[in-house]
């Protein structure tokens, strides 16, 4: 079976999976459905200040698996919902950014520049259709390079990577996370180490279970979904509580800012925002191809590069429409793009894919990697249609995010009224309940409280907690693939100087380090 | 300088982790050396990994100590006293749900046993209606009333609701549609 023949059965297999219910007969697949409430539940999640995509991933997913079960068929209603938070709550962020001057998400901070002082200028209206308009542009070319180059990475990496390479690239990606992330190199490598180390706690090929200490509950590792959602959800959690402890001060009451003149977006105002949306789109899509290197900064430079470009009357600051645009079109293009280094070579470059990879090891059936892609003569590859299932999934939610999303998106600011210590409350109720259900022990609990304390502990000691998450993950594929590669080398200890692409990986790992240890202050 | 004085701690504590780590634990905790021989075959044995990481740890904590001792790069937010009192409230708000939740149950159902009820073990009784959600609706509340109390400082009957609120709405996702999920501590009773 050719690569089209798989494209059709993705498509099918969304389009005719099991219907939830018919509209004037025409039966609507129950993925379908699963796409929508995830991407309305993620502008929600994304317009409450303090919550997240991320956040409402890890408390549904339990719930989710719960329901689809850990048959193949869960594998796209699950996907697609998380792919429809994923999207949702990218648009859902600049929402109380624009309306409030309080970012839903950490990469609206920028948004806050330009559209707030629209809101005041009583353009809420216009800022919110131009931020939506910038959103979902610049995440629909985000997600035609992720459709149109993951399968082509993949197989190349496939053809001309063995064990030493897939090892070396490991390591060279989890140099470039800790490099990039954080404002100390050091600081994430010690993060990524750490990650590595927790992981390898438990395992391994010998009857009795490495570093465990001849404890029961240890000998079984440390369960993934604790250490990512502990140190993701909870120690975020506990971090937000307690800055919110230190300056609690009485709410400034907020008042909704009452719109006035032509709020509308028109094709005269597309024309003007369209360079900007192209620009930060390319630059979002560029960063987000690379693992680790956030939304943040891709807003960051699309704002300053459509700053140098603007030629207006108002400068950006002032409450001018390129400024949203340039920021939501480069953090919305991330989006789509950092799924390209998960589904080309298995490596989750920030925490969205995080939680795809996390889905995918929970039910079964699925393994993000260049795998996915290989074509098996006369036989159909299944991971190769959920692949494409995924893609028809993110189209979908594109579609919806163009035709209502700005709808829902405007209908979300009275999201921001919501107390966060008290959602944050909740939350820490929430997130060990969901992550009971999975594992069924208190020991599950215990772990992810232990890895929130961490978490928290990362946070105060400004160590990225992205390197470690990712390592974790990443640690016994690693080890996994560096097994391989010595035994299919003979047992030689050079195995990852064998080869001049493995070489090449590992110079350029070191050379990343020495780069950003000797020139990050700088950069930054 | 405090918060160098912090990287700089922070770079001796792991630095003494990986030393003791590589010195004492995975020696004594792993039971294959970092090559294995095995029928003739030479394979990675399971220490390699876990000590290439205490490695890796010792030399990032040893550049991150000189970084910072020669290249100070201050950070704002380091942890402090206030840190301490937070995490300590925090630590009594966890601690007193997670042995509510664990606990209320099992001695609710004995103590019904003890008073002559002979109702059964709270083993037998975790599935059903109201044993099942004792812990969870005690703990639950605990931890969210303890954790809003110590944000806000005060107790607030808002607070309660939004706690009693979470737990029956929790409660009810998970657990009511769900024959096969079980509310904390009830699988592991």
């Amino acid at each position: 079976m050719g690569v089209l023949d798989h494209v059709w059965l993705g498509v099918l297999a969304v389009f005719t999976a099991e219907p939830a219910f018919s509209i004037f007969g025409l039966p609507i697949s129950i993925t379908l459905v699963m796409v929508f409430s995830g991407f309305v539940g993620g502008i929600v999640v994304g317009a409450t200040p303090g919550l997240g995509g991320p956040f409402a991933m890890a408390v549904s997913l339990p719930i989710l698996i719960s329901v689809f079960g850990f048959t193949p068929d869960a594998l796209l209603p699950v996907l697609g919902f998380l792919v429809g938070i994923m999207k949702g709550s990218t648009i859902g962020g600049a929402v109380p950014a624009i309306l409030f001057n309080t970012p839903g998400t950490p990469d609206s901070v920028l948004t806050t520049f330009d559209g707030y002082p629209m809101t005041r200028n009583g353009q809420s209206g216009k800022a919110l259709r131009v931020a939506h308009f910038s959103s979902v542009t610049g995440d629909t070319f985000s997600d035609i390079v992720l459709i149109t180059s993951a399968p082509f990475l993949a197989i190349m990496v496939e053809r001309f990577l063995d064990f030493p390479e897939k090892a070396a690239l490991i390591i060279l990606s989890l140099a470039f996370i800790s490099a990039v992330v954080g404002r100390s190199v050091w600081k994430g490598i010690l993060g990524a180490l750490l990650g590595l180390f927790f992981a390898y706690v438990g395992t391994g090929e010998d009857g009795y279970p490495r570093l465990s200490m001849g404890s029961e509950e240890l000998g079984n590792g440390f369960p993934l979904v604790s250490a990512v959602v502990g140190v993701l959800i909870l120690g975020e959690v506990f971090k937000s509580m307690e800055d919110m402890w230190r300056e609690m001060r009485e709410r400034s009451e907020i008042t909704m800012i009452e719109e006035k003149g032509d709020n509308k977006l028109r094709l005269a105002d597309v024309r003007r925002i369209l360079p900007f949306v192209g620009l930060s789109a390319v630059i979002g899509t560029a960063i987000g191809a690379l693992p680790g290197i956030g939304s943040v900064l891709a807003a960051t430079l699309g704002y300053a590069s459509g700053k140098k470009m603007y030629k207006g009357d108002k400068s950006f600051g002032e409450g001018v429409p390129e400024g949203v645009a340039a920021t939501e079109a480069a953090n919305s293009s991330v989006a789509g793009a950092n799924l390209i280094p998960v589904l080309s070579l298995g490596i989750p470059g920030n925490v969205s894919a995080v939680f795809i990879i996390l889905a995918a090891e929970s039910i079964g059936g699925f393994n993000p990697g260049p795998t996915v892609f290989r074509v098996i003569p006369d036989q159909i590859n299944p991971e190769m249609v959920i692949v494409f299932g995924l893609f028809t999934t993110m189209i979908c939610a594109n579609i919806l995010n163009w035709t209502l999303g700005g709808i829902f998106m405007r209908a979300t600011g009275v999201m921001v009224k919501v107390p966060k210590q008290r959602l944050l409350a909740v939350v820490l109720l929430l997130t060990p309940t969901a992550i009971y259900v999975q594992n069924t022990d208190m020991f599950a609990i215990y772990f992810t409280l232990f890895f929130g304390f961490i978490g928290y502990l990362m946070r105060k000691l400004d160590i990225s907690v992205l390197p470690f998450v990712i390592a974790f993950i990443l640690a016994n594929r690693l080890e996994e693939a560096m097994r391989q590669a010595f035994s299919a080398t003979g047992g030689n200890p050079w195995f990852l100087f064998d080869s001049p692409i493995s070489i090449a990986f590992i110079a350029l790992a070191v050379i990343v380090v020495v780069f950003f240890a000797r020139n990050k202050k700088a950069l930054g | 300088m405090q918060q160098d004085r912090w990287t700089l701690a922070l770079a001796a504590l792991f630095v003494l982790a990986a030393v003791l780590t590589l010195a004492v634990w995975i020696p004594n905790d792993i039971e294959t050396g970092l090559i294995e021989r095995f029928r003739r075959e030479v394979m990675i044995g399971d220490a390699l990994a876990p000590t290439g990481a205490a490695v890796g740890v010792l030399i990032a904590a040893l550049a991150l100590g000189a970084t910072s001792w020669f290249r100070p790069d201050p950070f704002d937010d380091t942890p402090d006293r206030q840190s301490i009192a937070f995490l300590l409230r925090m630590a009594v708000v966890l601690v007193l749900g997670l042995v509510l939740m664990v606990f209320t149950g099992p001695v609710v159902v004995e103590s019904i046993n003890g008073l002559g009820g002979e109702i059964g073990t709270y083993r037998q009784l975790r599935d059903t209606v109201p044993y099942k959600y004792l812990g969870f609706a005690a703990g639950g509340f605990v931890l969210v009333f303890g954790a809003i109390r110590v944000v806000e400082n005060r107790f607030s009957m808002a607070a309660a609701g939004v706690a009693i609120g979470a737990v029956v709405v929790l409660g009810f996702i998970y657990d009511v549609p769900f024959d096969n999920l079980l509310l904390p501590p009830n699988g592991d009773q």
